[in-house]
């Protein structure tokens, strides 16, 4: 409304100053103010955050008014960084600005849903009988049972309530339970640190009922497996604040600005200080815009251009020309922080050609010595090096010295202080046999695989100068020494990591008769010009980069820094870009150093207080241990992936492998990883665990010596050997806090096919019992489809996973519930907070799975009672089960060896579960934390006082019952407690004891990086108060000091501590015959792997337009809310609106597509309609399709399935990799989301067609189950 | 409307519209028979309104009862067109829906009425409860302010051949507009909508006549830097 009248035009109003004149009071009328106090009013403002799967963690100030969320803005509190940092203000993007349109969306899910059909079944079934009982009835009747999977994916939810969801799903665990076993209810959830409470809610259900709990990371294809081969640690990376400290910064196909945006501002304010940054990219993307210089090798050859730079370093650096010194820095660095000094066996091979060459083995053990070097304790473990002299010496730090009985000799000397074990006096390492008093004058050929010549379709090799051949035969100094006890003396002849090391680079060190390369511009494997025809960089380009890279790590001690992603890691052979990349960062001594090091960030999550955290999340305080299970090999096997491969091993062996030793599948390999206790299984035995135990006691028997026998007599199978046997299969799912149908389930197609049994667009045959080459896995003739009796997902908004399941559950929104949430980006933990009550009729995460707790507890009488079952856990890292076999492998089914559980096979524990209280365990800390404390990663400690505390704090349980008198853990704020309490991040008493525990390992002493805090506890509500700096601890290999920025691995450099290798340092080498098998004991290149998905689709389906292949390339993108919603309106406006895929120009017109057209990419495993964006960004050869762009928004019909275009990962399968299933050997051990196979994508290739017609498919489906066009 | 006309009560009719738009569970539909009576005993509606929601009622009746419900989710449970939230339809996903509910919380409360939880305040049926509370004039006139939010519902219903759009035709009628089924303007053609503008007219810069025209070359004469200190 206009005040035009309101205002006095001729006059003026009375003035009256105050403040002396510095205000002045008026009279004029200041209702239009009101307008702005409307628009902002709120009555109060509450912290959270977004708990998707997004690193940022950044804290939101929530403004609520009458009980509505009204807007939210970024909290701009955080403690100061130290004076001559930029401060971590202001996280937060502009997706998380747009989040609370989530709450009040029309795609919310407001009620608890089922689908009709499944309903109609239930409550027919359940007039009369029990609720187990009326499941039985459903899932027992094949046609009940298809009837509501086919209409998996095609609607038809009605509305239920909590209490009938509940029945069902608690009668469908029960039943399931007790016809085939707990390890066939399975939950996935991932990145638990965004709502770590929410995730617990659910893996404690799971755990208390004997459920498995999915893997993520691995999954993801975020975990890169090189960080655990290298450095026996999942990943740990320094916090961006550190990237502040550093002097140069390569960003290695990382996307900084687009995927980090929060943290993006230190890489821009780092320039001010004249730190250079490069950006290694192949287009043109948003970092390479801000970065010095950009570097476009061709994607997948990444590998290469590491090796390349690696060359130039090693060259440079520590053979530099004209009688220039070594660094100094790197020598020191090198000799006492990584394997470079050790000693490794050379053994003789016979090459094609008939010549003879020596190539690496295992390195040498104190037991091959006479006297194994006065070792009594794990001799096998410990690896050797030579001092100045020559002599052969044992260096403390190795892993033999880690493991061990209370009191023994080596006790303490797990460390990496410069000195040998048998006398503690000090000693130089040497690193190469020529060094010192005594060098050695004998060399040998050694021969190293090469694969940059393999010749495929899209990627350019090379085969010029050594790379001829598929070995590179190099001159490498060598050492005889004398091994073995009196009488079995035998010579060996060996040669340091560093020399090999030296030699498979190619670089010239001056030897007589060298086979290396003679100068940058030679054109041999791994120098600069030899890179240019395989990733097209300009070698001197290369060459100043590199240079510069080291130099400045040379001049800072360190402080050079890579930042690598998901274009890195997500390839077959991501671990060959990652060690190219990690040597370099090694070579030149910056891990460990602030402002250097690998900072990966690719889903990398960092669940700070992860130790309070398992107890509760595990249900560790009542029972261990718990299932975990690594998804890849999981959804490979049960959603029948495996029986499409067409990857075989034999092309991904080493040339130096013998080929009949290493025949077979990749399924093969898993099964006899599960088997030989490598990897875990789920399920585990094809009869159900319960049953096992009352077989074992009607028996007689120990129920684990019955299972042993039973195994070994072939009586009990394991599950992986069939997974298409119905006794096998997964039969419930759990999904939250997770979109793995429409973001995260690569290979999807076969999701829908094999796993849910409904409409699919998988259009390859799977290879058919007469070529099928599995060995160990049974064929059946025909794949199930339809595994799973029960899908139920836990959302706040329609997912395409939602769509899909047959139980759709309302959850509280990310400002409807509390919980904890930390990142590795940031050094602070802060809260999720219940800004607003659940809105409609959802509930918490955890007030969800109580209430599945509830009612389980409830309808399990009569059908389970206390039980007895059996689980079995693979060789765990971080436990004494990692030293299992020291050398070769060895596999009991193949009489190779005796089954002995923990050592040459799983680990066979049996458990006892108290069905009917499975509730009142939900609901309070056990005395398992009482009685056998807590920990993690190989120390313990002592908690009995945390939990007294805990008692005082959340109050004691005062019904009667089984756990009356424990502390409670009813509310989300009683589990955030538990969290807090237990942890060493937030408890500093127990930051002192873990540290103390470590302390007794390596007979040093930490406890100072925790000694001024010990009287800290943080809180909930100092959390919603202000986020919190956590507190030091030994979990993590960097510290909050201070002085310096979180940085990875700066308390193995700086506190001595070791890695958690073989070695006890990082490793150049991988000695396991696995890894030397297929050809990654030292790193390499290795192009990308033909997957073969589109040989035989070109012209299947013409349309009569051109048909052109192109690798398909999955980053993640600005307009979603991180990878698992592109459903937001507003974000979907500033983009194209709707699924969409970039094309470069030249591809584009190969084609004849334009932008915007509609396009179809498609290939063996499904396909995608989406739009293109043809863009001078994209280098030819490659399309982007940015991750998760959900089918719910604005997707057509596909020409070539007839059913609704898919998803980015319909056109993806995952391919398993050998070297991935390593176990029981040091940091080649599994641990959860730690080691084990990873859902690699960036091999895959599409056919990519302008589209004829554009079918909305927006008319009712005509037929019933809409399977005609699928089956063609 | 004319100020002084009578209005007459439709109060108990707008509490079965709210009722028929809500979930047709069990419970509500044991009370269909009851709400039709109550429909044709207050007849605040015409004969041809009366009649058409006599079908929905039957609809609901007769229909599997899950196909009922499962086809309720379906309409008013997912999707902005048809979504029974008025906002949805005003505000969308912008800020301006947090105040815009507030405002019509706080209308409520003016009136003594206190939403009690588990719904928005802009879900339609709580407004026609609402309304129904009111004396018949401003019942009218709220209803009024609505109308065109109903009327856009109310054709995306009949786009979609459901008899719920009966409910909305009575809301529109009991507002004292007119029930028309106003075309709905179909999405702008996608294509046509995400072309992007020719920038510089299609040229590649200043200077160029046209597309495909060789670009001129200007000489532009570089500024001589001054020498020496400057103050």
């Amino acid at each position: 409304m206009s005040h035009f009248l309101d205002r006095l035009t001729y006059f003026s109003n009375p003035r009256e100053s105050f403040s002396g004149d510095h205000g002045v009071t008026t009279g004029e009328d200041r209702t239009w103010e009101d307008a702005y106090r409307n628009r902002w009013a709120h009555d109060k403002i509450v912290r959270s955050t977004h708990g998707v799967n997004c690193t940022g963690s950044c804290s939101w100030k929530i403004y609520v008014k009458g009980g509505i969320v009204t807007w939210e803005t970024q909290q701009t509190d955080y403690p100061r960084t130290r004076w001559d940092m930029p401060n971590h203000e202001p996280r937060g993007c502009s997706r998380g600005a747009s989040y609370s349109w989530y709450l009040y969306s029309a795609n919310r899910v407001k009620y608890p849903l089922v689908r009709g059909r499944l309903l109609k079944s239930w409550r027919e079934a359940r007039l009369t009988q029990d609720p187990v009982d009326a499941w039985a009835a459903i899932v027992g009747n094949d046609a009940t049972r298809r009837d509501y999977q086919q209409r998996r994916g095609l609607g038809g939810f009605v509305r239920s309530s909590w209490d009938e969801v509940n029945e069902i799903i608690a009668a469908a665990n029960v039943y399931t339970i007790k016809k085939y076993g707990p390890d066939r209810v399975i939950g996935f959830s991932p990145i638990p640190a965004m709502s770590m409470v929410s995730y617990a809610a659910g893996s404690r259900y799971l755990s208390l009922i004997g459920g498995v709990c999915m893997s993520f990371y691995d999954w993801y294809c975020d975990l890169p497996p090189s960080s655990p081969q290298v450095w026996g640690e999942q990943t740990d990376v320094p916090e961006s604040a550190d990237w502040f400290n550093s002097g140069f910064i390569i960003a290695w196909g990382s996307n900084v600005p687009q995927t980090r945006t929060p943290d993006a501002h230190f890489f821009t304010e780092v320039r001010y200080k004249g730190t250079k940054t490069v950006a290694i990219t192949p287009d043109y993307s948003e970092v390479a815009k801000l970065a010095d210089i950009w570097m476009h090798p061709k994607q997948g050859t990444d590998a290469a251009v590491a090796m390349a730079m690696g060359h130039v370093i090693l060259k440079e650096f520590y053979f530099p020309d004209s009688g220039k010194p070594r660094s100094a820095y790197f020598d020191d660095y090198v000799r006492r922080y990584t394997d470079m000094p050790m000693l490794v066996m050379l053994k003789e091979h016979q090459l094609p050609n008939g010549e003879t060459v020596m190539v690496p083995d295992r390195y040498v053990r104190a037991s091959d010595f006479n006297g194994k070097l006065g070792q009594a304790n794990n001799p096998e473990w410990k690896t050797v090096a030579f001092d100045e002299s020559g002599k052969v010496v044992l260096p403390t730090g190795a892993i033999g010295f880690r493991w061990g009985p209370d009191g023994r000799a080596d006790q303490g000397q797990w460390n990496l202080e410069a000195k040998e074990a048998r006398h503690g006096n000090a000693v130089k390492l040497g690193l190469s046999v020529l060094e010192g008093d005594n060098p050695s004058n004998e060399t040998a050929k050694v021969g190293f695989p090469y694969f940059g010549g393999i010749v495929s379709p899209h990627f350019a090799n090379n085969a010029s100068g050594d790379g001829a051949a598929d070995v590179l035969v190099r001159t490498v100094p060598v050492r005889r020494i004398a091994l073995g006890k009196e009488g079995e003396k035998r010579e060996a002849l060996v040669a340091t990591v560093f020399d090999l090391q030296v030699a498979n680079y190619g670089v010239a060190r001056g030897l007589p008769g060298e086979m290396a390369a003679s100068s940058f511009d030679d054109d041999t494997p791994y120098t600069p010009a030899w890179q240019e025809r395989i990733t097209g960089t300009p070698r001197a380009q290369l060459i100043s980069v590199a240079r510069q890279f080291a130099d400045n790590a040379d001049k800072t001690q360190g402080r050079s820094m890579v930042i690598i992603g998901a274009a890195m890691n997500h390839w077959y052979h991501s671990d060959m870009n990652y060690r190219g990349v990690i040597n370099m960062l090694m070579m030149c001594g910056c891990i460990g150093q602030s402002g250097g090091g690998w900072a990966h960030y690719v889903g990398q999550e960092k669940l700070r207080p992860q130790t309070g955290w398992t107890a509760l999340a595990f249900a560790l305080d009542w029972i261990r241990p718990p299932r975990q299970m690594n998804s890849t090999s999981f959804f490979y096997a049960h959603t029948d992936q495996w029986r499409y491969e067409k990857l075989g091993v034999e092309e991904v062996i080493s040339p130096l492998a013998d080929k009949a030793q290493y025949g077979g599948s990749m399924i093969d390999y898993n099964v006899r990883a599960e088997r030989m206790g490598w990897l875990p299984s789920a399920p585990q035995l094809q009869t159900n665990p319960l049953q096992v135990v009352r077989d074992a006691q009607a028996a007689g028997a120990d129920p684990k010596d019955y299972t042993v026998k039973a195994l070994k007599d072939g009586t009990l199978k394991m599950s992986c050997t069939d997974p298409d046997h119905p006794d096998n299969w997964p039969r419930n799912l759990f999904v939250w806090r997770s979109n793995l149908l429409g973001s995260s389930g690569k290979g999807h197609e076969y999701f829908l096919k094999h796993l849910l049994g409904t409409s699919n667009g998988v259009q390859g045959k799977d290879l058919g019992s007469d070529d099928a080459k599995p060995a160990e896995v049974r064929w059946h003739e025909h794949a199930p489809e339809g595994k799973l009796d029960l899908l139920v997902t836990l959302d706040f908004r329609m997912s395409t996973t939602c769509l899909y399941s047959d139980i759709v559950l309302p959850t509280a929104t990310w400002y409807e519930k509390n919980d904890l949430n930390t990142s590795d980006m940031h050094p602070f933990i802060h809260p999720l907070s219940t800004a607003v009550d659940p809105a409609w009729q959802s509930r918490s995460d955890w007030e969800i799975y109580k209430g599945f707790a509830r009612k389980f507890s409830e309808v399990c009488v009569g059908h389970l009672g206390v039980e007895r079952e059996l689980v079995l856990t693979p060789l765990m890292h971080d436990s004494p089960a990692e030293l299992a076999q020291p050398f070769g492998v060895s596999d009991w089914k193949r009489g190779e060896c005796e089954l002995i559980p923990g050592k040459t096979a799983p680990n066979i524990q049996v458990v006892e579960r108290d069905y009917p209280n499975v509730y009142k365990r939900f609901t309070a800390l056990g005395p398992l934390m009482g009685k056998a404390g807590n920990g993690g990663k190989g120390i313990g400690w002592n908690t009995q006082t945390e939990v007294r505390q805990l008692g005082e704090l959340n109050g004691l349980v005062t019904a009667e019952g089984a756990t009356c008198g424990m502390a409670k853990i009813e509310s989300d704020i009683d589990a955030a407690e538990v969290v807090l309490m237990l942890a060493p991040e937030t408890n500093g008493h127990v930051a002192v004891k873990a540290w103390q525990a470590l302390g007794k390992q390596t007979g040093l002493d930490h406890t100072h990086l925790a000694l001024h805090r010990e009287d800290e506890k943080i809180r909930f509500r100092d959390i919603q108060a202000q986020p919190r700096k956590i507190i030091s601890s030994p979990t993590w290999s960097g510290i909050e000091s201070e002085t310096v920025s979180y940085n990875a691995g700066y308390t193995n450099v700086h506190e001595m501590i070791p890695w958690r290798t073989l070695t006890g340092r990082q490793q150049f080498y991988m000695d396991h015959p696995w890894m030397i098998a297929f050809g990654e004991g030292f790193s390499s290149y290795r192009p990308p792997v033909d997957l073969k998905t589109t040989a035989g689709m070109a012209g299947i389906k013409p349309n009569g337009n051109p048909e052109i292949a192109l690798n398909f390339i999955t980053p993640h993108q600005k307009w979603g809310i991180h990878s698992t919603y592109t459903d937001n309106l507003m974000m979907l406006t500033l983009s194209r609106g709707g699924p969409c895929v970039w094309l470069s120009e030249d591809d584009a017109k190969r084609a004849g597509i334009v932008d915007n057209d509609w396009i179809e990419l498609f290939n063996l495993n499904g396909a995608i309609a989406a739009r293109a964006v043809v863009s001078q960004r994209v280098n030819p050869g490659m399309v982007m399709m940015y991750h998760a762009q959900e089918k719910i928004v604005n997707t057509p019909g596909s020409e070539i399935t007839g059913a609704r275009g898919g998803i980015h990962n319909s056109v993806t399968r995952i391919v398993l990799k050998p070297t991935h299933m390593i176990g029981g050997y040091a940091q080649l051990s599994y641990g959860f989301n730690y080691y084990g196979t990873i859902g690699t994508n960036r091999d895959e290739f599409v056919v990519v067609r302008k589209m004829n017609k554009v079918d909305w498919l927006d008319t009712p489906a005509t037929t019933e189950p809409a399977l005609d066009a699928q089956q063609a | 409307m004319a100020p002084f006309t009578r209005t007459v009560s439709a109060s108990r009719s707008l509490r079965v519209l709210a009722a028929l738009l809500g979930y047709p569970g069990a419970e509500m539909r044991q009370h269909l028979g009851a709400m039709r009576a109550l429909l044709h005993e207050e007849r605040a509606l015409g004969g041809e309104r009366l009649a058409e929601l006599d079908a929905l009622i039957d609809t609901l009746q007769r229909g599997d009862p899950l196909e009922t419900e499962a086809a309720y989710v379906q309409l008013f449970d997912r999707g902005r067109a048809t979504s029974l939230h008025l906002f949805e339809h005003v505000h969308g996903d912008s800020r301006d829906r947090g105040p815009a509910m507030i405002d019509l919380a706080q209308t409520y409360e003016k009136s003594g009425l206190y939403l009690a939880p588990g719904e928005l305040p802009d879900y339609l049926p709580a407004v026609l409860e609402f309304v129904s509370t009111q004396p018949p004039r401003e019942a009218r006139e709220f209803l009024g302010e609505t109308a065109h939010i109903i009327n856009a519902i109310f054709n995306a219903l009949q786009q979609r051949q459901s008899a719920y759009a009966s409910v909305l035709g009575a809301l529109l009628e009991l507002a004292g507009e007119k029930a028309q089924a106003v075309k709905i303007a179909p999405d702008d053609p996608l294509d046509e909508s995400w072309v992007e503008p020719a920038v510089f007219g299609g040229c590649s810069t200043q200077g160029q006549a046209s597309p495909g025209q060789p670009q001129p070359i200007r000489i532009v004469r570089q500024p001589i830097p001054a020498q020496g200190a400057s103050t």
